[in-house]
């Protein structure tokens, strides 16, 4: 067996104009490629359809090839000993989520509407996934208001996530994620909101990606902590020098 | 059964090699001994292994532990039945937790030394002192900073204690939301700085800190800007030719001999061969939830409730620190962006709301320090819409328009709140997991509201149109500090270690990491971690392998 710091490097960054499914049936891909056009629809800017989230989904569900990419882009991780078994057996589990999730998702639009899910209009389909997900559609967020909440565990893994929260998870990850994964083509999703995210993995490791601009240029250290004025004991800066001037 | 295979034996054999383990191989090589370090993960190259790649790093847990392979259970009392749940998951690898780390390294206080003389007893909590002061350790405070690279300046912090240096390395320029923080403060009275920082932003020990990506908290860095014992102290005692890093390598057992003594652990290598390795000390430094677990895994005919555990107390007394925080959003028609997802994770903080002040109807206080709001996938948002015009719009409005600021939850200790190994459910080598028994204190639950709606006030203040306050319930475990399962003190009846991290049952087992700690303290524990580690590791270079002993008085 060989250690994580010792797996190869295999196949290519994902095409994420193929029409190829590895995992999912022709009409498993049509769903969920209608499911993510939902989760994150089409506007005056790209959605999840355009930025080719059902790629992304089918890649990651179709075995343990794509699971993570290597640190520079090029292609993905050979997992290896007992992580092979352990990613087999998450993935396992992921493809009966979606099987069964997507048979539940063309019941209910049967039932209600006697079509598929994949031939019906925007809004049927979303009646379709609030009943699905059985709860109501998301309502704007809006300003002006305090939303308390309590703490939550913040590292979000798909670990036993049933269908719905596990799409929508996908689908966001799809849209974000680094575009080698078969997502977010042309960084599209990154566009959307506005991420000055890196070209490529590469360029995070070697210095080329700077957010040195988003940084506060106009500052003053004094200025900013008053109390430096009060101390002899050390010197006051006025600036960081260094890396991000 | 005692394996086949035994390497020669050596002075000092130590067991996880993250932040502590990390200072223990530097300083007991550099002093000439014969030193293993056994790290059960890998040993990833920072220059190799690691890019910017959010979903790799933050989704799917390429750096942390498996949960499917080491799970651990949680339960809120001792009639619940424990529940899988990735309770203060630690990433385990060479260099462990200073690989993700954002690096908050801010000093201790001289009050979190001695809760006890100050406050007395507190209802439902088991406070008592540390056997040593602020001033035992300030000397090792200078030495972690300088040798492992902080950087911060060296004045701004107007409640800190005594200091004899200033820091190696100027902070980062403040972010545009760290801007905010130091304006809104500054309106209010509230003295705030740059909250030190385990990075360098210069040349620092020969250190290139290229790194500008914001790819911080929970990446690992390419560059030489984080500082990490992986590429710090680890390569320093390597180059003493003293020290032998063996990765991979689960150390199942701490092996206990005639006269009482360890003699040295088990582990089981990458291939599944089993390995005693024999040392005159040993070390553990895998963190309180995993060095307890070792600890009662080795059970013998002398420690029949493991290793060290004549007072029953290993595992007991543990704290946790959650992270609680508020969230901010400005309006995108309106105000300028702040880019909540821009910078090294933090800029600009106070230790203002630090010490008791009872009129807030609790003991204690907690750092408190503006913050990232992070990447695409993973933005920090409570209440993010999961799908639909309403997720992708408020993603649009929000994204570059947030900031957060957050706490470090000072828990107190109770005896009840503890580790030990969980009766059903057992990790890929079929040993016990680690089961964590936790309830909030209501000491726990206030201070937490107060300080978060004290953050609301600073973020209003910054001029944020809507807040989202996010309160304790009960410990989810979303920070890697743990502290408490093995306490410091003098009385053997009622601490497991003595002052100097040494147990008092078995007087060559060491357990360096926050397991002595005997109360949380309200900042980010790996400096003090760190500096105690060094302080011990001299106690067992200087005095203990030289046959001598020190004993330090009751402080005052």
């Amino acid at each position: 067996m060989s250690s994580k710091a010792d797996w190869k490097t295999i196949l290519e960054p994902v095409n994420p104009d193929s029409n190829e499914p590895l995992f999912f049936t022709k009409h498993e891909w049509d769903t969920v490629e209608a499911i993510a056009a939902r989760i994150i629809p089409t506007d005056h800017d790209p959605g999840a359809k355009e930025a080719r989230a059902v790629v992304f989904i089918d890649r990651y569900l179709s075995g343990i090839s794509y699971i993570f990419a290597s640190a520079d882009g090029s292609g993905f991780l050979e997992i290896d000993g007992k992580h092979a078994h352990s990613w087999r057996a998450r993935i396992s589990d992921l493809q009966k989520v979606y099987r069964e999730g997507l048979l539940v998702v063309d019941e209910v639009s049967m039932s209600t509407y006697s079509k598929k899910f994949v031939a019906l209009d925007n809004e049927s389909q979303d009646a379709v996934l609030v009943k699905v997900s059985g709860q109501p559609k998301p309502g704007a967020v809006n300003l002006g208001t305090t939303e308390p909440a309590t703490t939550f565990f913040q590292f979000v893994s798909d670990d036993g996530l049933p269908f719905w929260p596990a799409i929508c998870l996908h689908v966001k990850q799809g849209f974000y994620a680094d575009p080698v994964y078969g997502g977010n083509k042309n960084h599209m999703g990154w566009k959307v909101i506005g991420f000055d995210g890196p070209e490529n993995l590469k360029d995070t490791m070697d210095g080329t990606y700077t957010t040195a601009d988003k940084f506060t240029g106009d500052y003053n250290w004094g200025e900013l902590i008053p109390v430096l004025a009060n101390q002899s004991d050390f010197p006051v800066p006025v600036k960081s020098e260094g890396m991000y001037n | 059964m005692t394996p086949k295979i035994k390497p020669a034996p050596v002075d000092v054999v130590i067991v996880g090699l993250g932040a502590n383990g990390g200072t223990a191989a530097k300083v007991l090589s550099e002093a000439g001994l014969k030193v293993v370090g056994l790290e059960r993960g890998p040993w990833l190259k920072n220059d190799k292994h690691y890019s910017g790649d959010e979903l790799k790093f933050v989704n799917r847990n390429y750096m942390w532990p498996d949960s499917k392979l080491t799970p651990r259970t949680v339960r809120r009392s001792e009639t619940e039945v424990a529940e899988p749940y990735p309770f203060s998951m630690t990433p385990q690898l060479v260099g462990g937790g200073t690989n993700h780390w954002a690096g908050w390294v801010p000093r201790p206080r001289e009050s979190d030394f001695m809760l006890r003389s100050l406050h007395g007893d507190i209802d439902g909590a088991s406070l008592v002192d540390w056997p040593f002061r602020y001033d035992h350790l300030e000397p090792y405070l200078t030495k972690v900073e300088w040798e492992f690279g902080v950087s911060g300046i060296a004045g701004a912090d107007k409640t800190e204690p005594f200091r004899s240096k200033p820091y190696p390395s100027m902070p980062l320029p403040p972010t545009r939301w760290g801007k905010k923080f130091y304006d809104a403060c500054n309106k209010m009275g509230i003295n705030a700085f740059p909250i030190p920082h385990a990075s360098v932003t210069n040349g620092h020990k020969g250190r290139n800190p290229f790194n500008r990506t914001s790819f911080w908290n929970q990446y690992g860095d390419p560059s030489g800007a984080r500082s990490n014992t992986a590429t710090t102290f680890i390569p320093e005692a390597i180059a003493t030719g003293n020290f032998e890093l063996r990765s991979e390598a689960f150390v199942r057992e701490v092996v206990v001999g005639k006269d009482g003594k360890a003699t040295g652990v088990i582990y089981v290598d990458e291939d599944g061969a089993e390995i005693q390795q024999d040392a005159k000390v040993v070390i553990l430094t895998l963190g309180a939830i995993e060095s307890a677990r070792l600890m009662l895994m080795s059970k013998s005919s002398k420690f029949p409730e493991g290793i060290a555990n004549s007072s029953g107390l290993v595992g007991k007394n543990a704290t946790f620190h959650e992270y609680l925080f508020a969230i901010g959003f400005f309006d995108k028609d309106i105000d300028d962006p702040v880019y909540g997802w821009a910078g090294n994770y933090i800029s600009g903080g106070t230790m203002d709301f630090y010490e008791t002040d009872e009129s807030r109807g609790y003991i204690g206080g907690s750092i408190t320090a503006a913050s990232q709001t992070c990447h695409p996938i993973n933005m920090v948002f409570p209440g993010r819409p999961l799908w639909g015009q309403a997720l992708k719009d408020s993603d649009r409005t929000f994204f570059s328009h947030a900031m957060k600021i957050g706490l470090i939850l000072h828990d107190l200790p109770q005896e009840s709140n503890r580790v030990d190994l969980d009766p059903n459910v057992k990790d890929y080598m079929g040993l016990p997991v680690a089961r964590i028994t936790h309830k909030a204190h209501a000491n726990d639950v206030a201070m937490g509201k107060w300080q978060v709606d004290k953050n609301v006030e600073i973020l209003e203040m910054a001029g944020a149109r809507k807040t989202i306050p996010v309160y304790l319930d009960q410990m989810t475990g979303n920070t890697c500090h743990q502290h408490g399962t093995a306490r410091m003190g003098f009385d053997p009846a009622k601490s497991v270690l003595n002052e100097w991290c040494q147990s008092h049952d078995v007087e060559n087992l060491f357990v360096l990491d926050g397991s002595g700690f005997p109360t949380a303290t309200g900042v980010n524990p790996t400096l003090t971690m760190m500096a105690n580690a060094w302080r011990c590791s001299d106690y067992i270079a200087d005095y203990y392998l030289k046959g001598r002993e020190m004993r330090l008085e009751q402080p005052k």
